[in-house]
């Protein structure tokens, strides 16, 4: 290479260095606007979000979110409870708001973009590659989406990864016990925050066994044994319901489709991380000696593999996202060095292979930016940029309005900012609660909780219970027969059938209400309504009937 | 590994560790239970498809690859895993 061409490479790879973190910062940009927004959203924006907080609420209380869901207030949670502790020390200064998980939730991502990035600075060296290792899980659709909500699967994610930083150093001379009973440790806390943590678990393991086989065993067993001590006390204190609504309700129907699916989605939008990390995966399967890293990559896999699980969805790909921004930055440091441990021997072809190097990773981060797009795209800044990169049309539709928002991932549920209808509708469905002559039998938690009024039903667990033949529905029957509720809210209708029939012979839509983009459903008792004919007469004006009560 | 090693019995804890070939022996026995299992399953009577389901068919398609992937582990002898 000549020194002009030389030159000309070293200037390039400079200018593109720049572009990629350039272009790495604005999707950090675009992920903070979205948490600001959200941290300012009163209601559910995910449904699920409002019962993880209710879940806080009862752990403040003293009491166990297990609960038997046959009877009133038939709500059990489905989930283990370490994210629900974490939220409970901000109860005191935030109160029973939504935005306590979601900060938790939100730090969680940031701890975690930045332990990958100390894994790849402490590997690989430099800035570069781990600056951008770290920026790429938080620029990833998935990430980007569920990372600021009220949901536990990014703290999962997060103790992960620490444990993934402690036990790939459990063989360091001086603090090899210590890292490894640390990386236990966040290995008990990723499956006590949730459970498909169980894929991290098995690589970590997997990895001490290849490295010392006894001190795996010993490992595990003392994992085990810590795990099944603290899941038999849970079982013993809520006197059998932890086993029932943990275990046996979270065994549901599995399409493959579903998970072929999600792969090949997962796939088109991280794929260049994905390449170098199997690239990297294979290397050393070989030719080396297999990683903590490779072997996480490919463990988390499997947590992907149980995406096409009723209720499940792209959130099962988080951990395989950051192992693969993970073992991408080992993979692209790994290229670089072994460029430089060779410059004594072949010192001009190196020098060349250097030069273009420099080029080659930062265009590999810019090839890849792209692929996983996602904006908003309304405003001064964000239309602007949008109209730019010809996205402003490329919209995502809602039930009842299109989303100024636009994802490369296609349709998706969550993403966009809220708008000021929004916030008027939630007012309205407030102003329902508020006047019921009952407690809310509402979908989502957040109506009940703002209102100061028990959180009544988590239909979700109710249909799991009720599709594994876990649930008595009588009381819950009666209880809407005799149209005990003041108000019905529904958005997506995941009660068990008996629940929604008897809901449909009792209680009448009143009027459905666009808010965050779905329609939400408000129904009176009928009691009520023939109690009032002129609210009768326009409640059937405005009622779709009681096709939708289905 | 130590600093300036040469010889695998130098480098490694070589009575503790896994080697390739190890490694490619429970590769090809997981590929083997793998291909078996969903194979065998239409004889105990699981799942909802009649005949070779679709599940069957990655079942059996991840089992052959863990095979091949075994088989060339195995081929690489006793170097750390």
């Amino acid at each position: 290479m000549t020194p002009t061409l030389s030159r000309i490479f070293r200037d390039l790879g400079i200018v593109l260095t720049l572009l990629a973190v350039l272009v790495y910062v604005g999707y950090l940009i675009v992920y903070v606007v979205y948490a600001v927004d959200l941290f300012r959203w009163p209601f559910d924006y995910d449904q699920g979000e409002g019962f993880e907080l209710y879940d806080a609420i009862l752990y403040s209380r003293g009491e166990w979110p297990y609960r038997d869901s046959a009877a009133y207030p038939f709500y059990a949670s489905n989930y283990p409870p370490l994210f629900h502790m974490l939220i409970v020390p901000l109860l005191p200064v935030l109160g029973p708001q939504v935005l306590a998980g979601r900060l938790v939730s939100f730090t969680a991502t940031l701890i975690t973009g930045g332990v990958i990035f100390a894994i790849v600075q402490r590997k690989v060296g430099g800035w570069f590659i781990p600056l951008i290792s770290g920026l790429a899980f938080l620029a990833s659709n998935y990430v980007y989406q569920v990372g600021p909500l009220c949901r536990m699967h990014m703290t999962m994610v997060m103790f992960e990864t620490l444990a993934v930083a402690f036990i790939a150093e459990f063989e360091h001379p001086r603090h090899g016990r210590r890292n490894l009973i640390l990386g236990l440790l966040m290995l008990l806390c990723a499956g006590y925050t949730k459970q498909m943590a169980v894929f991290t678990v098995a690589a970590l393991l997997s990895y001490v066994f290849l490295r010392d086989v006894k001190k795996a065993i010993a490992a595990g067993v003392l994992l085990a044994a810590v795990a099944g001590a603290i899941f038999w006390l849970l079982n013993v204190v809520t006197e059998g319901q932890w086993w029932i609504n943990i275990i046996q309700a979270n065994v549901n129907e599995f399409d493959y489709r579903q998970t072929v699916f999600l792969f090949g989605q997962w796939f088109r939008l991280h794929t260049v991380f994905i390449l170098l990390a199997a690239g990297y995966l294979t290397y050393e399967l070989f030719w080396d000696r297999l990683s903590a890293y490779s072997l996480w990559f490919f463990f988390s896999l499997g947590a992907g593999a149980l995406s096409g699980k009723w209720g499940a969805g792209f959130g099962y790909f988080t951990t395989a996202v950051a192992a693969a921004c993970l073992t991408s930055g080992l993979a692209l440091g790994r290229l670089r060095n072994v460029d430089c441990r060779s410059q004594l021997a072949i010192r001009n072809s190196q020098s060349a292979t250097r030069t273009l190097l420099a080029v080659l990773i930062p265009l590999l981060y810019l090839l890849q930016a792209p692929r996983m797009l996602h904006m908003p795209t309304s405003g001064p800044v964000f239309g602007s940029l949008a109209r730019a990169l010809g996205v402003a049309d490329a919209l995502i539709e809602g039930d009842c309005v299109t989303f100024q928002y636009h994802d490369a991932m296609g349709y998706t549920q969550l993403g966009h900012l809220l708008t000021a209808d929004d916030y008027t509708a939630g007012e309205e469905i407030l102003n329902y609660v508020r006047t019921a002559d009952g407690p809310a039998f509402s979908e989502e938690a957040m109506f009940s909780l703002l209102t100061g009024e028990p959180v009544v039903t988590n239909p979700t667990q109710l249909l799991n219970l009720y599709h594994n033949g876990l649930l008595d529905t009588t009381e819950i029957i009666e209880r809407i027969s005799r149209q005990e509720f003041g108000v019905v809210i529904f958005r997506a209708q995941f009660y068990p059938q008996p629940v929604l029939d008897a809901i449909g012979q009792n209680y009448q839509p009143v009027e459905h209400l666009c808010m965050n983009g779905f329609y939400y459903h408000i129904l009176w008792p009928r009691r009520r309504l023939a109690g009032s004919s002129g609210l009768s007469d326009s409640a059937d004006g405005l009622a779709h009937a009681s096709s939708s009560v289905r | 590994m130590s600093e300036g090693c040469t010889l695998p019995s130098l480098c490694y804890n070589v009575r503790a560790m896994v080697t390739k070939r190890q490694l490619g022996v429970i590769v090809i026995a997981l590929g083997v239970l793998v291909a078996l299992g969903v194979t065998i399953v239409d004889f105990i009577g699981a799942g909802k498809w009649g005949g070779f389901g679709p599940l069957q068919r990655i079942g059996i398609g991840l089992g052959s690859a863990a095979i091949a992937v075994g088989c060339v582990l195995f081929r690489l002898g006793d170097r750390p895993a």
